[in-house]
């Protein structure tokens, strides 16, 4: 067994909270021969892949004034890896959405290279996972590069979730935009690392991160670091975090309209969801989410 | 081409003087049992403290530095100065003290305060207490306001002080834990007795004159149930180009339903590394409150820390750092909730200017039985030019779904549509960037006694010149 340190925090803090990265046993992941794909879809025919184990690696190479988008599904009981390159040149857009569904473990890294003028939008959704460690560095290296980050997870029992996600700002002008959504049910754990990065340089930069997170039963567990790290002066950035459960309030009038209460709280997780879901911007992927998350059983 | 406006750094003239030192005082310089035995048998050290020097000196050779934070690769602690005999016996009577240590707390202003504003006032020369004083009427109340040492030697105190001593802050805590634990002296003892409230505050100053020498004093305080205090720490040294070292550590045990408000403004000189430990246990319904201004020294590792152990006590956090050129300031503050419906607020601000590095750092952890407690923390930092740094390491860790965390974070610059609206009522571009910089502080001077309050700003030195760069 080979441990190794995931996820490494850009900056390390305190050792006694154990957030400066992940530690792991990389047997538990994906093993065997790398499988290499080009994705190539696009906006309007987005590339669709299904991983359900083993070591694979994609690639979206968006040259000049390209738009391409592609969605992977993972799921099944076998550990996967999956090693994911971005290149978003001038003027390109990407766009990339993973959902992971009740998936084992998995290591899943996206590295993005955004262009001058180039955007790219990644969409992640958790709907469970036996222990996902999920790592994306976005890097702003053009000017007027942008990147949005649109992530939600619904874990439950045991289910383990560990993310590190850095938005590092080169380019002069660019924007990263970071909103997280997520539930934490039974004995559910996560990490969210958030870094936004503005190195010497990006003049005009500007970085939001924002995560909500829903805690459902007393022994959920949830660290949230996010983290901004400055060396240019003409910046601005921003992050909150509002964790918790939800508000009495809120129960109190949908129960006086007759609502129960558990089900009131199962209406709020799929909500939170749903929310990450609309971003997708793929009818039939959106409908596969409502799926896994019991959504449509109003209607019956 | 225009000058670009800059804000200039803190004027430390005030504190940048010194007296020479008779350096056969000094006891050898490194971490040695010798020395430890030394500086035990100097201070007529009591059996179990010899004891646990000579253990917390084993604790530091076993244990590594942190690998967070910002380089302490200048300090070389096998040539620091653990320990400096002092010149006189504590005394309580001003006239008693040194002319040149008198001189030195003359100048910063030590005495005057005790006269206008202090209840009581403590005063440490390098690694000694040389003046302790307490107002008749305080003392009366049953307040003890003494240094340590004396306070360890009085049958009356003596147990106290070894059922609280170090038990907050264990040596094992870290490195510099337990170098404190084997070499630390002076500091001041503090009992506040139940029911009791003071109205006005008791003052120490820790003045750092040696050159290439530390300072380890441990500053402890219990307040009784009821009870409330407002304690104030300066400190200072003069600029040496050896590097010194600062590692105190502090202790505060705050009583069922009592206050402490502890206020701080730390202006080391800019070759001080500043490796100091603060901590507070909170007890049912009981409040600390931490006020803190970090200005000077050339590194920093700062986070007073607040464990909320009784339902409903509850932490505030006030701070204000500033690091100008050649300064890392690595500041802010850790909280555990560790029992039902605890509350804790955190608000702080930044400022970074001439290569300056400033870090806000701050763990927020809510344990499983703290259920019904809320959090809020809120920092902001201002970046005043591009060769400058400002980082934030916020970690929120919650451990049940019965609690309301929240956190927000900004970081930016002077805009200049503000600097642009209030230059057309009629202000210059220097009186409005001083007027936004103040007001970024604003929020930590109120909470400063007046006179720090003012000598604050005076240290924010707003010196503007030139115009829009």
């Amino acid at each position: 067994m080979e441990k190794v340190i995931l996820n490494k925090l850009p900056v390390a803090t305190f050792g006694w909270l154990n957030v400066n990265g992940a530690e792991r046993d990389i047997e538990s992941f994906g093993t065997g021969e790398e499988v290499f794909t080009e994705l190539t879809g696009t906006a309007g025919s987005p590339a669709e892949a299904e991983i359900s184990g083993g070591r694979q690696r994609f690639l979206i190479n968006a040259k000049n004034g390209a738009e391409k988008k592609a969605i992977i599904y993972i799921s099944g009981d076998e550990g996967a890896t999956l090693d994911i390159e971005v290149k978003a040149q001038a003027g390109s857009r990407v766009k990339l959405v993973e959902v992971f569904e009740h998936s084992g473990a998995v290591l899943n890294e996206v590295k993005a290279d955004i262009g001058e003028g180039a955007g790219f939008e990644l969409v992640q959704l958790y709907i469970g996972g036996k222990d996902i460690v999920s790592g994306t560095d976005a890097k702003l290296t053009g000017r007027n590069a942008e990147f949005t980050a649109d992530i939600g997870y619904l874990l439950e029992g045991k289910e383990k979730l560990d993310i590190n996600l850095v938005a590092d700002h080169r380019g002069k002008k660019s924007s990263s935009e970071i909103n997280v959504r997520g539930v934490l049910g039974d004995e559910a754990e996560k990490v969210f690392r958030g870094t936004i990065d503005f190195k010497n340089g990006a003049v005009g930069a500007k970085g939001a991160e924002n995560e909500e997170v829903l805690l459902m039963d007393e022994k959920v567990r949830n660290k949230t670091v996010p983290l901004i790290l400055c060396a240019e002066e003409d910046v601005e950035g921003s992050h909150g975090a509002s964790i918790g459960r939800i508000d009495e309030g809120q129960v109190f009038y949908m129960e006086s309209r007759g609502i129960p209460r558990e089900k009131i709280y199962e209406l709020m997780a799929r909500a939170k969801i749903a929310q990450v879901a609309a971003k997708i911007g793929h009818e039939a992927t959106e409908q596969r989410i409502a799926g896994l998350i019991g959504g449509g059983e109003e209607s019956e | 081409m225009k000058e670009k406006t800059q804000v200039e750094d803190i004027d430390r003239s005030l504190y940048d003087f010194r007296y020479e030192e008779d350096e056969s005082n000094y006891l050898g310089s490194g971490i040695t049992a010798e020395i430890i035995r030394e500086i035990s048998e100097e201070k007529n050290d009591t059996e179990w403290m010899r004891e646990f020097r000579l253990r917390s000196m084993e604790i530091y050779n076993r244990t590594p530095m942190v690998e967070w934070g910002p380089s302490i690769e200048g300090l070389d602690v096998d040539n620091i100065v653990t320990y400096i005999r002092t010149k006189s016996r504590m005394s309580n009577d001003w006239e008693e003290v040194p002319e040149d240590v008198k001189d030195t707390f003359e100048k910063l202003g030590i005495p005057q305060a005790e006269r206008e504003s202090l209840a009581g006032v403590g005063a440490q020369y390098d690694s000694e207490l040389v003046y302790h004083n307490v107002r008749k009427e305080v003392a009366e109340s049953g307040v003890v306001y003494t240094d340590l040492e004396s306070a360890m030697h009085d049958e009356r105190y003596a147990e106290m002080i070894r059922s609280h001593f170090m038990k907050l802050v264990p040596p094992t805590d870290h490195k510099f834990a337990a170098l404190h634990g084997a070499v630390w002296s002076g500091g001041s003892f503090v009992y506040v007795p139940r029911g009791v409230k003071l109205e006005i505050p008791l003052q120490s100053y820790f003045r750092l004159n040696a050159r290439g020498a530390g300072q380890f004093e441990h500053t402890l305080i219990i307040l009784e149930e009821d009870s409330y205090l407002h304690f104030i720490e300066g400190c200072s040294a003069p600029k040496y180009y050896e590097a010194g070292l600062h590692a105190g550590c502090v202790e505060l045990y705050v009583g069922k339903n009592a206050t402490l408000r502890y206020s701080t403004i730390e202006n080391w000189s800019k070759n001080m590394y500043n490796l100091n430990t603060k901590r507070a246990l909170v007890d049912e319904g009981g409040k600390i409150e931490w006020v803190s201004g970090s200005f000077g020294s050339h590194v920093s590792y700062l986070y007073p820390m607040s464990i909320l152990n009784g339902r409903g006590a509850r932490a505030e956090f006030t701070g204000i750092t500033f690091a100008g050129e050649g300064q890392n300031l690595d500041t802010g503050a850790k909280i555990v909730h560790n029992a039902p419906d605890t509350s804790s607020y955190m608000n702080t601000k930044s400022i970074s200017k001439s290569g300056g590095i400033s870090t806000f750092r701050s763990a927020v952890t809510v344990n499983e039985k703290a259920v019904g407690s809320k959090s809020a923390v809120s920092c902001e930092s201002l970046m005043l030019d591009r060769i400058s740094r400002s980082d934030t390491i916020p970690v929120m860790d919650i451990r049940t779904d019965k609690a309301d965390v929240g956190h927000e974070a900004r970081i930016g610059r002077i805009s200049d549509e503000t600097v642009f609206y209030l230059m057309s009522r009629g202000l210059s571009e220097e009186e409005a960037k001083a007027m936004i910089v103040r007001g970024f502080a604003d929020n930590v001077s109120k909470e400063l006694p007046l006179e720090y309050a003012v000598e604050m700003n005076n240290l924010i030195g707003l010196e503007m010149k030139g115009s829009i760069g």
